[in-house]
């Protein structure tokens, strides 16, 4: 099917195609070495985020038969590339298939159009009488030919080319065949079949006699059979109709009952109705979407019962698709329909100045606990400092919270529910289950409370970080220095305490990290940590 | 544990990267079908289960999914359905907000990815089939990533390489890129049907794990991406958003339609460590705080937030 289309391009003469291929073939060669060249040289660079495997030939000549299929070849290009995607090919190797596949033209028409005619006319030209009916017969050994040829070489053009013309040739041949010599043959068996039975009737008339007595005596057991079986089905159409008739009183009777219910049941209603206001006819949707949603929290319990509201999708993923909620449908229903939710309004989302100036972040920004790693040790002192940092004001915008002494960490900090209060370091510490981190650390940082930081010193400290650690980022220590400038001027007295503090522990054994994790206590605690530490 | 509901369907929540105890919540009206979305900052009370509402942002299309910022602690980006993407600052007054309505996708806005290590610039996952790079002084975007051949779910930002990012398509295909390459620079064909979300291992940057409609969640090594690490099952039914804690290497916490958020370990033969079936709906934004290890928090279209500490029962009180 597809390559025998393919290998012949518009462009090439019908007079000498095997020529034309051959000339393509060996420039197509040449291209393709030239390609595989480039591409050995681009599937070099540093970063492991690059797939720098070699082009799998079988691959790539996979992808030239897809992409050379008539079917394929009128789609969008995006879409055969995700195919190919699909399948586990490389760029490269998507890339190299589509150079080899020759560009077609924009639409499939007028190409398989020319293709058409070049079989046509290759036909021609290899039989040598014109004959009407093994056209077909030759496109669909054509067709076969197709399938057969598609080898393991790549460009088989001449094979396809030659292939088709033999088939076309032995196409008309067997026709040929069929005329002169299966023909005669035909006639022949005719006339001895018309022989034969002429015999047979000869002989039939013979054996007559018998024949006729033994179909009499059938033709009366038959007789009697029928008349047995016309007995007994008159039976039971009296038995039928009898049972008709008594399962026609019982429906009467049912539909009497029917009917004293219904009365029944609008008595009933119309006793309601007095009783209630008639507003409860408007609120049937609001309850019958509050009962469903209270079914809903009836499943919350555990059980994760996913009949919620079995629904249908539209458009369903190739998986099962999992319930929708019914108001969900709902929707969707409506929105078919046309109609729009009533609950919509319109709101004007548009900025009001879209020059507005962002605001100066009040904090510098964090490192990253994956970041930190190099150094655990001043992971520990993290946590060691800002566990002790507790009764803290925290003063940021918008966590406007007071930690007194009695709650001391915030509720979301502790790992057990039971634990109202930290007592003591040691005590979270002991308890900490995790081990954290891939170094070996004891201490998980989990356990740690944080105090929300007053933006001067996290930003001082982190200055004073990057004094102490020139290899941290530059960018960071830019952005750290930039915020650490524009709210020093804030802060001159705690400015000086953090010196102090920073001069402090550059004394201890190594650089310090003191990220944007904590609060300022009273010096003297801080003074109390830094001893502990340098006694580590 | 405290709860917060929320008037539209939830659709993200993300932890705030400079206060601990503060989030935003991306929700939309009607399931995200037609309607309007709201933006929610909310804080956790620290004296008891109680969440608080700081401010919320009204929107004229729902709101898909929301972003911090890495660089300002007030400002957070919003993915909205109408394709654009407004940029909201808290710290201003509430009638100045938003900020910026960033309006160049084609089609609604579904991710949004803040850059961790450099800080100065986002992606946005759209369903025109294209990713694009912004920053916040700027009001058209930088680049754009056109290769994918369906929908663009998410897209998520190597943890350790500031250029690398990585971004999940409903084309059945994960694209790793790099901002300083025009194109591509590889393609995996993770799954056999929609890949919903991805993102990054922390400790490891080549591990990336990636969620799909077909109910798995697959851990691949960009080293060698023709075999995954090790696939996740046990979700019910598709997959919608996964995550790597940010405080351990092997853990990742996944939500999904079948209403339940399940943690995982990858690295161990019976992967699965968690699960928790707290929502009455499907379960589609789940995040775990950079800030605080263990806690996590969870939305969904039954319209509520849950917080918890890993280990505990989301719906304790």
């Amino acid at each position: 099917m597809a390559t025998t289309q393919s290998p012949s391009p518009p462009n090439s003469n019908d007079d000498k195609p095997q020529a034309d291929s051959a000339e393509v073939v060996h420039e197509a060669n040449q291209v393709q070495q030239d390609v595989g060249a480039e591409a050995a040289k681009h599937s070099v660079p540093a970063s492991v985020f690059v797939n720098s495997e070699p082009m799998r030939e079988d691959q790539v000549s996979n992808a030239v038969k897809f992409l050379s299929h008539p079917k394929v070849r009128g789609s969008p290009v995006i879409y055969r590339r995700s195919f190919l995607e699909r399948k586990g090919l490389t760029k490269e190797e998507i890339d190299e298939a589509f150079r080899r596949v020759p560009d077609p033209t924009p639409s499939s028409q007028p190409a398989s159009l020319n293709q058409d005619g070049q079989e046509k006319s290759s036909s021609n030209v290899q039989t040598q009488a014109p004959i009407q009916t093994p056209q077909p017969v030759a496109v669909a050994p054509a067709g076969i030919a197709s399938s057969v040829t598609v080898a393991r070489r790549q460009f088989h053009w001449n094979h396809a080319v030659s292939a088709v013309g033999l088939l076309a040739a032995s196409g008309c041949g067997t026709a040929l065949l069929i005329k002169k010599v299966i023909i005669p043959k035909l006639k022949l068996w005719v006339r001895k079949v018309v022989l034969e039975e002429e015999n047979d009737y000869a002989k039939k008339i013979d054996a007559k006699p018998s024949l006729v007595e033994e179909a009499a005596a059938a033709a009366k057991a038959a007789a009697a059979a029928a008349s047995d079986v016309a007995k007994a089905s008159q039976e039971m159409l009296n038995s039928k109709n009898e049972e008709r008739r008594r399962f026609e009183e019982f429906m009467n009777l049912m539909d009497v009952q029917m009917q004293e219910m219904k009365s029944m049941s609008n008595s009933i209603r119309k006793l309601e109705g007095q009783a209630n206001s008639s507003g409860r006819a408007f609120s049937d949707h609001d309850d019958h979407r509050v009962s469903s949603s209270s079914t809903k929290q009836s499943y919350a319990n555990g059980k994760v019962d996913v009949n919620v509201q079995p629904g249908r999708s539209s458009t369903p993923p190739a998986s099962a698709e999992p319930p929708h909620p019914k108001s969900y449908m709902e929707i969707m229903e409506m929105i078919q329909r046309g109609e729009k939710p009533s609950n919509i309004r319109e709101v004007n989302d548009m900025p009001p100045n879209p020059n507005q100036q962002l605001s100066n972040p009040r904090i510098a920004p964090r490192t990253k606990p994956w970041e930190a790693q190099n150094g655990s040790r001043h992971q520990v002192l993290q946590s060691q400092t800002s566990a002790e940092g507790l009764n803290q004001n925290g003063r940021d915008n918008g966590l406007n919270y007071l930690l007194d002494d009695e709650s001391s960490t915030p509720w979301w900090q502790r790992k057990n529910v039971r634990i109202t209060e930290i007592e003591n370091e040691d005590e979270v510490k002991a308890t900490g289950p995790f081990g954290v981190r891939t170094n070996e650390q004891p201490p998980p940082l989990v356990q740690r409370t944080w105090v929300p930081p007053q933006p001067p010193p996290v930003a001082m400290l982190e200055a004073g970080e990057a004094i102490w650690r020139p290899k941290s980022a530059p960018k960071e220590t830019a952005t750290q220095e930039q915020s650490a400038d524009d709210q020093s001027a804030a802060h001159p007295s705690e400015v000086t305490d953090e010196l102090q503090r920073i001069t402090k522990m550059s004394e201890s054994a190594g650089a310090v990290e003191m990220n944007g994790g904590f609060s300022t206590g009273s010096s003297a605690v801080k003074q109390e940590q830094e001893n502990s530490y340098g006694e580590n | 544990m405290p709860v917060f509901k929320t008037p539209f369907n939830g659709y993200s929540v993300r932890f705030s990267p400079f206060y601990e105890s503060r989030l935003a919540v991306a929700t939309a009206q009607n399931f995200g079908i037609l309607g309007n979305g709201r933006v929610h900052v909310i804080d956790l009370a620290p004296t008891g289960p109680v969440i608080n509402e700081l401010i919320a942002f009204d929107t004229a299309d729902g709101v898909y999914d929301v972003a911090w910022s890495e660089s300002h602690d007030s400002v957070l980006v919003a993915a909205i359905a109408d394709g654009s993407i407004k940029v909201y600052d808290t710290a201003l007054p509430p009638q100045s907000n938003p900020v910026r309505s960033l309006k160049e996708h084609a089609r609604e806005v579904h991710g949004l990815d803040y850059n961790p290590t450099r800080r100065d610039s986002f992606l946005s996952a759209s369903w025109d089939d294209s990713v694009k790079l912004w920053t916040l002084d700027r009001p058209v975007s930088l680049r754009t990533f056109r290769e994918h051949a369906y929908c663009v779910y998410s897209v998520a930002w190597n943890p350790k390489h500031a250029d690398v990012f990585a971004s999940a398509s409903g084309d059945c295909t994960v694209r790793i890129w790099d901002v300083r390459e025009p194109g591509s620079t590889m393609v995996i064909p993770g799954h056999e049907h929609e890949i919903l979300s991805c993102d990054w291992n922390k400790y490891d940057e080549c591990l990336i794990a990636t969620a799909s409609v077909d109910k798995s969640i697959k851990i691949w090594d960009v080293r060698n991406y023709r075999v995954p690490v090790s696939v996740l099952n046990g979700h019910g039914y598709a997959v919608k958003k996964v995550k790597f804690s940010p405080h351990r290497r092997n853990l990742l916490v996944s939500c999904s339609y079948d209403m339940t958020v399940c943690l995982w370990d990858f690295m161990v033969e019976d992967a699965l460590v968690g699960r928790h079936d707290h929502h009455t709906e499907f379960a589609v934004g789940v995040d775990l705080s950079v800030l605080v290890d263990g806690l996590m928090a969870s939305t969904g279209w039954d319209e509520l937030v849950y917080v918890w500490q890993q280990g505990m029962d989301p719906r304790a009180s």
